[in-house]
């Protein structure tokens, strides 16, 4: 229960029951405020470089990079973090307790980040492919003709291949939940080499 | 849930062939649900859903000075704070429940004279869209669970954490359709609880005892009946306060074209009528796909038409006496906004005016201002409107997780 849709029940219970710290700790609700909650932007933005790089561009193997991410993109998914309604073992621990004005905070701070030159060779067979295929799908009519994202539909151009690769496998395989089930539709049956090639392609539209 | 309806494969075919792939990847088989039924020469149409925003908007942001009425009216920041707030019921000892979409909460606004303040009561759900109120107990419906919180005002009254409430989705064991699925929730003169299942598509043939429906429940979701067939989305109606009568919205079709087939208000003269979906839509207009010549016969037709994609939901008649006479026993009605239009639609609070027989109305506009036509933006979505004990009338407004007070007084030229 929260009383405005910005206070979390635990950020409460400190207040109401100071003499009882020690035992508080032992509970698990107690654990469920994300490490970033409360902190100023710049410490918030150190906890998540863990996974997501320094700045934004992410080094992490199935980890997105979160720099030049359209700001809804990112303050959508991680209410939905929050809020339970995407469920990940990894994100919504780290959301829980941030309140509203925070994440579009750290989302309007992710958005002006420079998308980063990604790593490894274009392989222009594989990118051509993958740019048919992407045409074939529509993937522009939400993600944008250049695929730099708007509104809540993220950013693909320039993202991690490994990680687009996941990310549209576990829509295939409904692993990915959410709230908004357009991706599942639309991963439907599409085979590992075509998103392979997507994949390359995305990752890779940056240096065109 | 995928359509019946069967879509032109031929070209996304083509071209995965001349890619030469094992699995060919075919783009019409894949569209998300709201871009089923469009077609091929709309492909690149940049018509698609609008976003609901999931975050709290500022009091100062909230366009309450954009809002028009007709003279003698104004509108007052009720609640505020709520993202996502949809439909709304009012418990007995006035605790204003609402439900909402994406954001999976449902809150309560507590009254405390001048000020209000809300709990949430429950998170994480599925679109839990369906409020309703009965003998002290809320009723909750998501797309694929049904609850009932009993006691649960004295319960917030004691400020209490909310009771675990009982589970009904298995007694009243409704689809669970993502597409379509979100219920609206209103109980009857007779004490029964109404609910709408949305067809599982934009058009499709569907089941006609359990999709495109309005059914009704004994409370603990027992004896359900089918009220209403061919309703291709309900999501807000009422009982007419002398006839008892029940009066609803629909929805039409998407990607038929620009201006319709309008959206739909109807009355259910008799349990069982047909309302015309996938075959017949709005005032006669036959399906290109699905209908056939006769199509129509035998369809009720609407009350009134609602426009063309403009999302008419929340309804409820007026029965207060704040309002001046010509408002008794006529319909307030929301309307959302359209999307599948080019030049925007909607985005008000229209008022509906009964035939002296009872059996059509007609609408004009009584809350507007949210739409600039010049810029062809809105700024707010109405979604649903209720009415207070006093006679003011509180409409919901998605857009900005706010509920805004009408209330009237007489002009002063009148006096």
């Amino acid at each position: 229960m929260r009383r405005d849709g910005r206070t979390l029940p635990w950020q409460r219970l400190p207040i109401v029951s100071t003499g009882l710290a020690g035992l508080l700790l032992a509970l698990p609700v107690w654990s469920e405020s994300g490490p970033a909650a409360g902190l100023p932007l710049e410490a918030q933005v150190q906890v998540c470089a863990a996974c997501h790089g320094e700045d934004g561009n992410s080094t992490r193997e199935n980890t997105p990079s979160l720099a030049g991410q359209p700001a809804l993109a990112i303050t959508n998914q991680m209410i939905y973090f929050r809020e339970r309604l995407r469920r990940s073992d990894e994100m919504t621990p780290q959301a829980r307790g941030l309140s509203d004005a925070e994440i579009q905070a750290l989302a309007a701070y992710y958005a002006e980040q420079p998308v980063a030159t990604p790593e490894g060779e274009r392989d222009e067979a594989l990118a051509e492919k993958g740019r048919a295929l992407s045409r074939q799908q529509r993937c522009a009519s939400c993600h944008g003709s250049d695929y730099q994202g708007r509104e809540q539909m993220p950013r693909l151009a320039g993202q991690r291949e490994d990680y687009l690769a996941y990310a549209m496998k576990a829509y295939r395989e409904r692993t990915r939940g959410g709230p908004d089930t357009t991706m599942i539709d639309i991963m439907r049956g599409v085979d590992n080499e075509a998103i392979e090639a997507m994949a390359h392609f995305f990752a890779n539209l940056d240096r065109e | 849930m995928i359509p019946s309806r069967q879509f032109p494969l031929a070209l996304s075919a083509a071209g995965a062939i001349a890619l030469g792939l094992a699995t060919p990847l075919q783009a019409a088989e894949h569209e998300p649900a709201w871009a089923q039924g469009r077609s091929a020469e709309m492909a690149d149409s940049p018509l698609a859903p609008h976003a609901t925003p999931l975050t709290v908007t500022e009091k100062e942001d909230i366009p309450l000075d954009q809002l028009r009425m007709p003279d003698g009216f104004s509108a007052e920041i009720w609640a505020h704070g709520m993202p996502g707030a949809r439909m709304m019921a009012r418990g007995d000892d006035g605790t204003l429940f609402v439900g909402t979409r994406s954001i999976g909460r449902v809150y309560a606004v507590r009254d405390n004279g001048d000020e209000r303040e809300h709990v949430i009561i429950a998170e994480g759900l599925t679109q839990p869209n369906g409020v309703a109120f009965k003998d002290g107990s809320l009723y909750v419906a998501a797309i694929n669970r049904i609850f009932r919180y009993d006691d649960i005002e004295s319960q917030l009254a004691d400020g209490d954490d909310v009771a675990e409430p009982e589970e009904l989705t298995e007694a009243f064991g409704l689809p669970d359709d993502e597409h379509h699925g979100w219920k609206f929730l209103a109980f009857g003169p007779d004490g029964r609880l109404y609910i709408p299942v949305g067809a599982p598509c934009n058009g499709c043939e569907v089941d006609e005892d359990t999709h495109a429906t309005i059914h009704s429940f004994e409370p603990d979701g027992s004896d359900m009946r089918v009220e209403a067939r061919g309703v291709r989305n309900s999501v807000g109606f009422d009982f007419h306060p002398e006839t008892g009568e029940l009066w609803f919205t629909d929805n039409g079709q998407d990607w038929l074209g620009e201006h319709g087939p309008q959206d739909e208000l109807n009355r259910l003269s008799e349990s069982g009528e047909h309302f015309g979906f996938p075959y017949c839509h709005a005032h006669g207009v036959i399906d290109p796909e699905l209908g056939s010549e006769g199509a129509c016969d035998g369809v009720t037709m609407p009350a009134a038409l609602m426009g063309g994609h403009t999302a008419a939901l929340g309804m409820r008649f007026y029965t207060g006496d704040m309002f001046p006479e010509e408002y008794r026993n006529a319909i307030f009605i929301a309307r959302r906004g359209s999307w599948n239009r080019t030049l925007s639609d909607g985005y008000d609070v229209q008022v509906a005016h009964l035939s002296e027989d009872g059996e059509r109305a007609a609408i004009s506009p009584f809350m507007v201002g949210l739409l600039d036509p010049r810029e062809n933006a809105f700024s707010g979505r109405p979604v649903d409107v209720l009415q207070m004990p006093d006679g003011s009338l509180l409409v919901s407004d998605e857009q900005n997780g706010a509920i805004y007070r009408i209330s009237y007084e007489t002009p002063e030229y009148m006096e």
